[in-house]
């Protein structure tokens, strides 16, 4: 786009030069008004992004420096901060085991969204991609979860999951009742819990990105191959799969991201305070808790220095090495 | 304080237009004309208040107007800020010299802080002052010897009980001492309830347990030295927890406690007393208002009762002392002489009453206290008036930051994850991160 903006400034500034007709000055236009169009086109530039700039600036970058800077100080929040402990509060975060352990449930939930949501996801995608009676019904009943909102998910699951709630009534009613257990509040279960509830909420949204993907494979592949005689599942595994690969990617690029940053249905389910004791903390929550609650912002924000860092380090070296195909010419390289 | 909002909320559930205007009338006829007559030229103050709509925060609408027409040249802009969003939109306004003249206090931790940064100024009692605000309750807001707010309620902390499942599960009197308890514990297990309910998933509660075993172990002195030093090297804070965890042997709370929230809904631990599914509760003050919201017929529960938390044998702290809870009202240091004036009217008697009646509380005003009628306030009155002293909830004493901790280690000690040296490994381990 910028090379036609530019040629399109300098030809008319040029065809401008040649009316002016004036025979001395012939040689010298151009090149000032290939500068005049230079200048006008980085105004150009200039004027059309310093919205988004200013805004990705003001929103983004200034917090996570203003964070940075604040994470060197115990501070309270109470007027400017005075008290530097240089790396203190890193330190102190690196050897709290409360946070090992909430980056421990960080990691088993993004290993086991990865596993668990994947391959069930390419199921239920090859399976509404069939025509069947009521796919379209099937395909909403998947998605909605994904739509409603954190709260609602997480206020509805915390009262059928108590003790007394619904889920172990029913399991009770239908001769289940040895199932019945306290899902929530025992740490041994309680982080399995939250895996069923983040595969049921965010499902639909894997499936609807892979069958977009399914849907964007040609038929003529699977028909060649069916016409030498491969079965359906060598078909799938051989022509569907591999084409599904960038899908599945950035799917599960998403989810990676999604799962380290995981706060409102632990925080919702699990309230401010105990989803250290009930073994399902994440670092957000962690967060939440050692620094907004405990009113130690520096700590709280140093906390928070980690937690990008950990999502950039994870997010850069997922784009280097595995979404490096999908991605070439986009992001990895600079445009030239 | 996060534990007031429901009973300001329960307020504007139960009461109506009826106390909207005693409290206009009695706010009207306080007028003190004394005062009026230094402001000459026009002043404006703000005022931040937590009050929830309803008779708390008509109650503060009224007290504004009276005092305004009783001041002429002075306007105070009052706004009502939501209790859970109030310290945020403080501190911003704090850090940024946007402060509002007159604030909601919620002390302890949060005062060090605003004292420390001089966000908030101290303030000089007149003797009249001083007679109005009781001495218990001006202690909870004096730090190095300096006031920086004015006390308007006292929220001690007890037990609140079901009268009639006591009767049905065959216990006469109500327990003083911890073994007599426990014996209770194991009497309503019997008729098949609950025996204490309490809210652990918002941990202050379950805590409240640990601190007011803390109260009967540890001496005033002890107690109050943690305050400054915030080291819990003293064997009565392990005590207590050896206490507690003794305590939890006899299984005394409801099934799946970790996850009941304290105040919201039926199946909160004030839902379960309120619908008699559970003996008792240990809470402050305002849990009579929040267990009437949520009572079938959103009435207050007619066989409530209350005790206050029963003496441990061979503990160095006064069976008589109490913990509880204390709301007060601060300065920013700009703020005009005016500013000071209004929170001399707010405890004024006449205003104590309204107040006391707005928000169902026990005023500091002891002149005040002859409106608060019904029985379970009254006992919880009394023996607030007969403590040897009192000490303020232990997580706003120390602090936000090591007050968490604490909460967070003694839910995992009922959780059966922690242990009793954690609870106090972990006051250390929080003290360095803030």
């Amino acid at each position: 786009m910028s090379e036609t903006l530019r040629t399109a400034a300098v030809g008319r500034i040029r065809r401008g030069a040649l009316q002016v007709g004036d025979a001395a000055h012939a040689a010298s236009p151009t090149p000032r008004a290939r500068k005049r169009g230079r200048g006008r086109q980085r105004l150009e530039i200039a004027l059309l992004t310093s919205p988004a700039i200013i805004v990705f600036v003001g929103l983004v970058i200034f917090p996570v420096v203003l964070a940075a800077y604040y994470g060197f100080y115990k501070w309270q929040g109470y007027g400017p901060p005075t008290d530097w402990v240089g790396l203190g509060n890193y330190k102190i975060i690196f050897t709290d085991p409360a946070f090992q352990q909430a980056l421990e449930h960080n990691g088993l939930i993004v290993v086991l969204s990865l596993v668990i949501q994947g391959p069930l996801a390419i199921l239920l995608a090859l399976l509404l991609n069939q025509k069947i009676r009521g796919r379209a019904l099937i395909r909403v009943l998947i998605f909605v979860p994904y739509v409603i909102s954190e709260v609602i998910v997480g206020t509805g699951f915390s009262l059928m999951l108590q003790v007394t709630g619904a889920v172990n009534d029913a399991l009770h009613s239908i001769g289940l009742g040895f199932l019945a257990t306290d899902w929530l509040a025992d740490p041994n279960i309680a982080l399995w819990t939250l895996m069923g509830i983040i595969t049921w909420k965010y499902i639909g949204f894997a499936v609807i990105l892979m069958l977009a993907g399914l849907q964007s494979i040609p038929d003529e592949l699977s028909e060649a191959a069916r016409i030498d005689g491969a079965s359906y599942w060598q078909v799938q595994r051989h022509i569907t799969l591999p084409l599904l690969g960038p899908t599945i990617r950035i799917w599960a690029f998403l989810s990676i991201i999604g799962a380290l940053q995981l706060f409102d249905l632990v925080y919702i389910i699990w309230g401010q305070y105990i989803s250290g004791t009930a073994g399902t903390s994440t670092m957000a929550t962690y967060m939440a808790l050692n620094g907004r609650l405990a009113g130690n912002y520096g700590y709280g924000s140093a906390v928070a220095v980690v937690m990008f860092l950990v999502s950039l380090v994870v997010a850069l070296f997922y784009q280097r090495f595995v979404l490096r195909r999908d991605l070439r010419g986009a992001v990895t390289q600079g445009v030239n | 304080m996060m534990k007031k909002t429901p009973a300001a909320a329960i307020a504007a559930l139960g009461l109506g237009v009826v106390l909207a205007a005693a409290a206009c009338s009695s706010g009207g006829g306080s007028s003190n004309g004394g005062n009026s007559s230094s402001s000459t030229s026009s002043v404006t103050m703000t005022f931040w208040t937590n009050a929830t709509p309803g008779p708390g925060l008509t109650f503060f609408q009224n007290a504004v107007k009276s005092f305004d027409t009783a001041h002429p040249g002075v306007t105070i802009k009052m706004q009502n800020v939501q209790n859970e969003d109030y310290d945020g939109k403080l501190q911003t306004a704090l850090a940024s010299n946007s402060a509002p003249d007159i604030f909601f206090q919620r002390g302890g931790g949060k005062m060090l802080a605003m004292v420390n940064a001089n966000q908030v100024a101290p303030l000089t009692l007149t003797t009249a002052d001083q007679a109005n605000v009781s001495a218990a309750a001006l202690a909870g807001e004096t730090l190095n010897g300096k006031i920086y707010a004015i006390p308007m309620d006292q929220q001690p902390e007890g037990i609140y009980y079901s009268k009639d499942l006591f009767k049905q599960a065959g216990i006469t009197s109500t327990p003083t001492i911890i073994p007599e308890l426990e014996a209770d514990v194991a009497k309503l297990k019997a008729i098949n309830v609950a025996p204490i309910a309490v809210g652990a998933k918002d941990a202050w509660p379950a805590a409240h347990w640990y601190y007011n075993f803390a109260l009967r172990e540890c001496s005033q002195a002890t107690m109050n030295a943690a305050g400054t030093t915030l080291k819990f090297t003293d064997p009565c804070w392990t005590k207590a927890g050896d206490d507690l965890a003794a305590f939890l042997k006899v299984n005394p709370f409801q099934q799946g406690f970790l996850t009941t929230a304290a105040q919201v809904g039926a199946g909160s631990s004030a839902g379960l007393v309120a619908n008699h599914k559970a003996g008792m509760e240990l809470m402050g003050a305002w849990d009579p208002g929040t267990i009437a919201s949520l009572t079938p017929n959103q009435k207050p529960l007619p066989d409530l009762g209350w005790f206050p938390f029963p003496a441990v044998p061979g503990g160095a702290g006064d069976p008589s002392a109490m913990m509880g809870g204390i709301d007060g009202y601060s300065l920013s240091p700009n703020a005009p002489k005016e500013a000071f004036q209004f929170l001399e009217f707010l405890v004024s008697t006449p205003q104590q009453k309204a107040y006391a009646t707005a928000f169902i509380t026990l005023p500091v005003n002891k002149a005040a206290q002859s409106v608060v009628t019904d029985s379970v306030s009254v006992s919880a009155l009394q023996a607030l008036n007969k403590a040897g002293y009192t000490m303020q909830f232990l997580d706003t004493q120390y602090g936000q930051n090591v007050g968490n901790a604490l909460n967070a280690a003694v839910v995992n000690l009922l959780a059966g994850k922690g242990t009793v040296a954690g609870i106090v490994s972990s006051a250390t381990e929080a003290a360095a991160k803030g």
